[in-house]
């Protein structure tokens, strides 16, 4: 399955929360098949940046740019994952998956195969570990066609080898011509990405 | 500090320095104003031939009751600019107007009840009047307690801003189905109005405390609004320098 | 599936996971017009004179009781930013999940009311113009409930401050149907005002989703 190229424009963005500049005038692209990891201390704006460039966040000033449309109008072309569980608690894993993600049941179950939850598929979420319930709402990258990724912490609570499935997949994705954007406290463990360093404006 | 200002309106220090000029200018004439209004109109205004003395609680009452509502338009119209040009300027007067609105309101209706004895025998009638500016005290209520419920300033600001809207949308509504629910569960008996041949002597002290009491409300709006800028900027470099000037 | 199938399949099954959400707002108001005798009379002909006023009040008040959790669990959990992701307006999306509220939470008030108005020994006509009333004016009343619950997304310890924002704007509601039922008790004409009732549920019912998914946007857009 190849993705349609994409680009990320990110242009002069700026973001100021109580009265500290988290970042200024950033500006970068990403071209299809790139993939980008944010770092930077607690509280560097990590989060922020994401959420802004996902289009959750108001943009303050400046402008973020999806292919040649800005991103509130092209939100749909893009799957974020935030700290949030993105998953109910009283829905079997598979109920979740099914009203949010969309797609057939044969797709949906090839997804959870791929995170190691098929088995769990009809207990409900709040039965689960946290990483039972990361490993599910991460199982959305597997039925996804959107072009842009964006992963906030994505391999909080995940095991060793939850997390070479997780590179893999982003590995994949980009492969197909895909967009990744990342943040991470633990050493990344993919094999080619871009840096971006935060917490250097003041 | 890169904030969305508005041009010279936007810029927080700007408008500390302006706005404490202009509450100077606010302050006496309203001092004066409603000096001589209420001196007339308590001391010199004739005799009403029907409630006596006690009409005169109108130099109060009147003025307060227009604010009440008066309080509320403006107020829309700062969440129209809040929402519509993010001026932050807007926000603090949306936030220091709910507040002197409510305090307008429950002065309207605490005259109102004081006229209301010597009247019509009672404190509180459920009259139309009295009922659509209980509920626009309830509206004030709600814009200061959701604001209260919000850490972030400017969320809470954005918040308060879409109530305000949806609240001057019902308002007309409000006080239509009021009126039209007060005629139908009780006779007109009370007639709150009043009289309109009300003698010159009576409405030019009437009409100065009016204006008074709406140069008193912009002193009293700009003074909190300069004590909340302050509050809210107390980290900015401005603020700290115009602490340690005092 | 479309995603609004999607979306009111997931509300069907979330009300089916949590039952205490609509048994306890039936509960709320088999409870209080229980204590409506108690509290003021059992003598059936005062009972019948404010009986269907009590039920609608009452009725009120359980509505915004349940309407506390209409958007907050999906908001902490993450899955309303999710919306935003969806190829679809979020007013029509908010509009849809305040359709399932009401058909899940609230028709149960409605369908349960004849059963208070035996228990207040209204009038079997006034308690069928309640049951009308109630059918025509709760749309409007759930937008606006709604609204608070929107509002209140990102206040720490929100409790009933939804409840206490929206009231006042529910008084144009009250009134017109107060106005339905003293007309019902007198025998006189009710339709013109069921007909206005049903005007404002429409408009409430196009405007206030905008007004909700704002209030959405504000508080996904404030928080971390």
């Amino acid at each position: 399955m190849n993705l349609e190229p994409l680009k990320l424009k990110i242009a002069r963005l700026s973001c100021e929360r109580d009265y500290r500049l988290l970042f200024d005038s950033l500006a970068f692209t990403l071209d299809a098949g790139s993939i980008l990891r944010v770092a930077g201390k607690n509280g560097a704006g990590k989060t922020t940046l994401l959420r802004t460039i996902a289009g959750l966040y108001e943009i303050q000033e400046g402008e973020v740019l999806v292919g040649d449309q800005p991103v509130s109008e092209a939100m749909h072309r893009i799957l974020y994952i935030g700290h949030r569980p993105q998953v109910t608690g009283d829905l079997s894993v598979l109920d979740n998956f099914k009203y949010m993600a969309g797609h057939d049941d044969t797709s949906l179950k090839f997804a959870l195969d791929s995170v190691g939850m098929l088995s769990y598929h009809d207990s409900l979420v709040k039965e689960l570990s946290q990483g039972q319930g990361r490993r599910c709402a991460l199982a959305r990258l597997w039925c996804s066609d959107a072009p842009i990724w964006i992963l906030d912490e994505p391999y909080t609570a995940l095991d060793v080898s939850m997390i070479k499935i997780l590179d893999k997949k982003i590995a994949s994705h980009v492969a197909n011509g895909g967009i990744c954007l990342f943040t991470t406290h633990q050493v990344p463990t993919l094999s080619e990405f871009q840096t971006l360093e935060l917490g250097c404006v003041n | 500090m890169r904030w969305r200002w508005f041009h010279q309106w936007g810029s927080p220090r700007w408008f500390y320095e302006r706005a404490g000029r202009w509450q100077l200018v606010c302050g006496w004439l309203s001092l004066g104003l409603i000096a001589v209004g209420t001196i007339w109109g308590l001391g010199f205004a004739p005799v009403d031939y029907q409630q006596g003395n006690s009409y005169r609680i109108i130099y109060l009452h009147v003025p307060v009751a227009f604010l009440a509502q008066a309080m509320y338009a403006a107020m829309s119209v700062s969440a129209v600019v809040l929402l519509v040009w993010k001026m932050k300027i807007a926000d603090i007067a949306m936030q220091s107007i709910a507040v002197m609105g409510l305090a307008f309101t429950a002065l309207a209706l605490g005259s109102g009840a004081v006229w209301g004895k010597p009247t019509w025998g009672t404190y509180w009638v459920w009259d139309a009047r009295l009922t659509s500016m209980l509920i626009l005290a309830f509206l004030y209520l709600a814009l200061i307690g959701l604001r209260a419920s919000i850490r972030d300033p400017d969320q809470a600001g954005k918040v308060c801003g879409i109530l305000v809207l949806v609240g001057v949308v019902n308002l007309p509504i409000i006080k239509y189905s009021v009126e039209w629910w007060n005629t139908l569960h009780q006779p007109a008996s009370l007639k709150l109005t009043e009289k309109p041949t009300m003698p010159a002597s009576m409405w030019i002290p009437l009409l100065i405390n009016i204006l008074g009491y709406y140069i008193v409300a912009a002193y009293l709006v700009l003074g909190s609004m300069r004590a909340i800028l302050v509050a809210r900027e107390r980290r900015s470099s401005w603020v700290r320098e115009l602490v340690r000037r005092v | 599936m479309s995603i609004e199938k999607r979306i009111l399949a997931r509300e069907l099954w979330l009300a089916a996971a949590r039952p205490g959400d609509i048994v306890k707002p039936i509960w709320f108001l088999l409870l209080v017009i229980s204590m409506v005798p108690l509290a003021l009379t059992p003598d059936s002909d005062s009972l019948a004179e404010i009986g269907s006023a009590m039920i609608w009040v009452a009725t009120l008040l359980a509505l915004l009781l349940n309407s506390e959790h209409l958007f907050q669990s999906d908001f902490s959990d993450g899955i309303l930013e999710q919306y935003l992701f969806f190829d679809r307006p979020l007013a029509w999306l908010v509009g849809l999940k305040l359709t399932a509220h009401w058909l899940l939470h609230v028709l149960p008030l409605i369908l349960i009311s004849p059963i208070g108005a035996v228990m207040l020994s209204v009038p079997g006509d006034v308690s069928i113009a309640l049951f009308i009333t109630m059918l025509v004016a709760t749309p409007a009343l759930t937008c606006f409930s709604g609204l608070g619950a929107a509002l209140t997304l990102g206040s720490s310890r929100s409790g009933i401050l939804g409840a206490l924002i929206m009231l006042p704007l529910f008084v144009p509601v009250v009134v017109l149907a107060s106005g339905v039922l003293v007309r019902a008790m007198d025998g006189s004409e009710t339709l013109p005002l069921l007909a206005l009732l049903g005007a404002f549920s429409v408009a409430s019912a196009i405007l206030v989703p905008i007004a909700v998914s704002l209030a959405i946007r504000v508080n996904i857009g404030g928080s971390n």
